[in-house]
């Protein structure tokens, strides 16, 4: 079930008054039902993969709570740890490690045939088995309860707003939710509802929009050179960010008409001002869950710079493969974690050139200049995010700014219309819908810039949101199949 | 509660009676694209069945005006792509919902070629192979004779709605009649030769990738007796192969090349008449799909056909 389908546009009401109606023990039961039917309306068998390792990580955390000493605990971690990297491996990787594998002994001349699996990938595998593994390490380490009630757990790894793409949630964040009850609260369910219709404005007006110009361009890259690919690039870089965020305000926003509190996962990640502020700001639920389960057990920044670099740098390439069996995942993490170790390497001597300049005394200009450098830099390795294959990929690289000289401004113009589905309206629109983004993330980012504005009067916020939905529904692309990230 | 539920039903109420007011003309004018009318018309009692080379080939009015006499109406061509409706079992549970309940006489043109009957190679040895139309509209529109379609319009629309009250949603090449037949309006391969030559390669490269991609499908042929065995409860069934260019029809001899005595051995084991008209000259936009002008002379040329089978 999608967020942007009449059947969730059924769905979510129903739940929330179902909920609300209920006697407060029996929304827990309700919400566990309701996830669980959420889930299965993909594909049913996979509802038993969720149950299967969700029961085994319950009492995997219910025997280590009862177990005094790492060492006892440990079996039941790796036991946990087996079962959830297992799955993922079964149905996300196997196949690319076989073909890897495949190539590697057709390149050494080495005879090898292994079997590959036609298994289709379960929707939000990466999201709940990192959420589950994270709840596991956390009770070995001791720095969680492990929760005792089966239903609850269950809710925890299933909850419908978070269960297909995160975000990804600490048992120390949520469990703790399910065991409070949830009346209901005007402002918070209001603010909820607003959510919701902002994440799905960005989803159906902007990223489903952007799409419909951005994919024909990179299913066919070698058609074009120059223009287009850049205007596929920078589609795509606004591509992503509407459909990932608007996903992840759907889902915080039906959490909160509930009653819940997620996690913030996206902060305004192109204003960042380097990378590093860049993985501050984007999907943070996953970025921290790499830096407290593998960078900081890797060592961190705790043993040197090299050992730094080299942690930052792997945790980026298993970022890169969290996010598909792929080499263009795995070279799109690369690229962001050479970003990384750069960025940290060449540090002193940018403050030091800066300072030079003269930039140091000019820190609007400096910081302007770094967002600017930081959206290249990341738009860029999106192309590796997108693209259908490293081939792909390279051409689009070396083929960005070629061919400009050849256009005169007039078939500049047309290649500009045409990106824009040849349709002038579609350039009003998208035009429109993305400086409303940049105005919300510039408000967000700014609130003391934005708070100079005097506070809209109720009339203009009424009118505010019919014109919002009204919008949605009328300039909104309802035909996409999905979610970006539902993929991964 | 009950001041959020009564401003939200202000406003959802508002929204809703906005939009309802501003689509309300367009969603009723007869073309809204190259599907919708089919899913907005009522059930048929007749229906043309296949692929777009069948949606723009077979005028189910001009077979309704020779032969509505001996076949039930209403008359629809329920045909899409290959993409979306090639035999299998959705279209098949699709026909379901479509025809007409208590239909008797009804007559069902089946148009056949090889790809219609084809699934994709598998990637993977022993792969099970699928099929995609599964997952597209002809599987997942359930409601498929509902007006307006919100089903249709909230998932398959192929552009915003705001577009469908420009007024511009028909663009001057495609229009769907009310009776499902869809009207390329391109001007006469006769006066664009060159043009058509360049579609009809265009054409050909596809077809080509198809071929090596593609392979005949017992569970398709298998599907396609299904329907055959369905509708002949409810009246006459012909096969029909429709006629396409010469390099086409070349293409699909190498591709399968015992089609036709396939088609014709399924239509004598189940008692019904296969026309093949492959390699008959008609003109064609792209040397697959009839130009405007030769289906509406092979529509006549079939229901001759069909007239004279009755008169047997």
């Amino acid at each position: 079930m999608l967020f942007n389908s009449l059947h969730f546009l059924v769905f979510f009401p129903v739940v929330v008054g179902l909920y609300f109606g209920l006697p407060a023990r029996w929304r827990g039961p309700l919400l566990l039902a309701a996830s669980y039917y959420f889930y299965l309306s993909w594909r049913p068998i996979y509802g038993l993969l969720l149950a299967a390792t969700t029961l085994l990580d319950y009492f995997s955390g219910v025997r280590m709570s009862r177990l005094a000493t790492k060492a006892e605990r440990r079996p039941w971690l790796y036991l946990s740890l087996a079962s959830n990297l297992g799955t993922l491996f079964v149905f996300k990787y196997f196949n690319f490690f076989v073909g890897a594998t495949d190539a590697l002994a057709s390149a050494l001349h080495v005879p090898f045939a292994a079997p590959t699996l036609a298994l289709a990938l379960p929707v939000g595998v990466s999201f709940y088995t990192f959420q589950s593994v994270g709840y596991i390490v956390d009770v070995y380490q001791g720095r969680l309860a492990a929760e005792q009630n089966l239903g609850r757990f269950a809710l925890f790894v299933a909850f419908f707003p978070q269960l297909v793409a995160g975000p990804i949630e600490r048992g120390e964040q949520m469990l703790p939710q399910f065991r409070q009850p949830h009346g209901f609260d005007y402002g918070r369910v209001a603010s909820g509802l607003r959510l919701m219709a902002w994440g799905m404005f960005k989803k159906v007006v902007l990223a489903d929009r952007l799409a419909q110009m951005v994919t024909p361009i990179f299913d066919h890259p070698q058609r074009y050179q120059g223009l287009p690919l850049l205007l596929a690039v920078a589609g795509f870089t606004i591509q992503i960010y509407t459909d990932f965020s608007g996903y992840t305000d759907l889902a915080r926003g039906a959490a909160r008409v509930l009653g819940y509190h997620m996690v913030l996962n996206f902060r305004q990640p192109y204003f960042a001002a380097s990378v590093g502020d860049f993985w501050r700001r984007w999907h943070i639920s996953l970025s921290s869950w790499f830096r407290d389960y593998v960078y900081i057990p890797l060592g961190g920044n705790r043993r040197g710079p090299a050992r730094r670099y080299a942690n930052l740098f792997s945790v980026f390439l298993l970022s890169g493969l969290w996010h598909g069996a792929s080499w263009t995942f795995v070279a799109w993490g690369a690229l962001h974690g050479l970003y990384l170790v750069v960025e940290a390497f060449t540090q002193p001597g940018r403050a030091a050139l800066a300072r030079g300049l003269g930039l140091a005394a000019r820190p609007r200009l400096l910081h302007a200049l770094g967002v600017a450098t930081t959206l290249a830099l990341v738009a860029y390795a999106w192309i590796f995010f997108r693209a259908n294959s490293l081939a792909d990929a390279w051409y689009i690289s070396t083929h960005l700014f070629r061919g400009w000289g050849q256009l005169t401004r007039h078939e500049a113009v047309l290649t500009v219309g045409h990106f824009l589905l040849n349709y002038p309206p579609e350039a009003v629109v998208t035009l429109a819908a993305g400086a409303l983004l940049l105005a919300v993330d510039w408000h967000q980012e700014w609130p003391a810039w934005a708070a100079r504005w005097p506070r809209p009067t109720p009339a203009v916020r009424w009118a505010g949101y019919a014109a919002l939905l009204l919008a949605t529904l009328l300039l909104g692309f309802f035909n996409s199949t999905q979610f970006i990230y539902f993929q991964f | 509660m009950q001041k959020l539920l009564t401003q939200l039903m202000l406003l959802l109420g508002g929204v809703g009676l906005v939009a309802g007011l501003a689509l309300a003309p367009a969603l009723r004018r007869p073309y809204l694209d190259a599907f919708y009318a089919r899913f907005t018309a009522p059930p048929a009692a007749s229906l043309v069945l296949g692929t777009s080379r069948a949606a723009q080939a077979v005028l189910p009015g001009v077979l309704q005006a020779r032969l509505s006499g001996r076949y039930a109406g209403p008359w629809l061509n329920y045909a899409f792509t290959l993409y979306q409706s090639p035999y299998g079992p959705s279209y098949l549970a699709s026909i379901r919902r479509k025809l007409a309940p208590g239909t008797r006489q009804g007559l069902f043109v089946l148009a056949v070629d090889p790809w219609s009957l084809s699934v994709a190679r598998p990637k993977v040895a022993g792969q099970a192979l699928g099929f995609p139309e599964d997952q597209l509209m002809i599987g997942q529109l359930h409601q498929v004779s509902q007006n307006p379609n919100l089903g249709y319009l909230a998932h398959y629309l192929n552009f915003p709605l705001y577009r469908a009250l420009l007024h511009d949603t028909a663009t001057v090449v495609e229009r769907l009649h009310p009776d499902g037949w869809l009207e390329i309006a391109m001007p006469s391969p006769l006066t664009t030769p060159a043009r058509t030559r360049q579609r009809e390669a265009e054409r050909l490269a596809t077809y080509r990738q198809q071929a090596a991609s593609n392979q005949p499908s017992v569970a398709r042929l298998a599907s396609l007796r299904a329907l055959i065995g369905f509708l002949k409860e409810h009246g006459q069934v012909v096969l029909v192969r429709v006629p396409t260019g010469s390099a086409m029809t070349a293409l699909e001899a190498t591709y399968q090349p015992g089609f036709d005595q396939l088609m014709q051995r399924t239509g004598d084991s189940l008692g019904v008449p296969y026309f093949n008209y492959a390699g008959q000259p008609y003109l064609t936009t792209d040397g697959n799909h009839l130009w405007r002008g030769a289906a509406r002379k092979f529509s006549q040329r079939l229901s001759d056909d069909i007239f004279l089978l009755k008169n047997d």
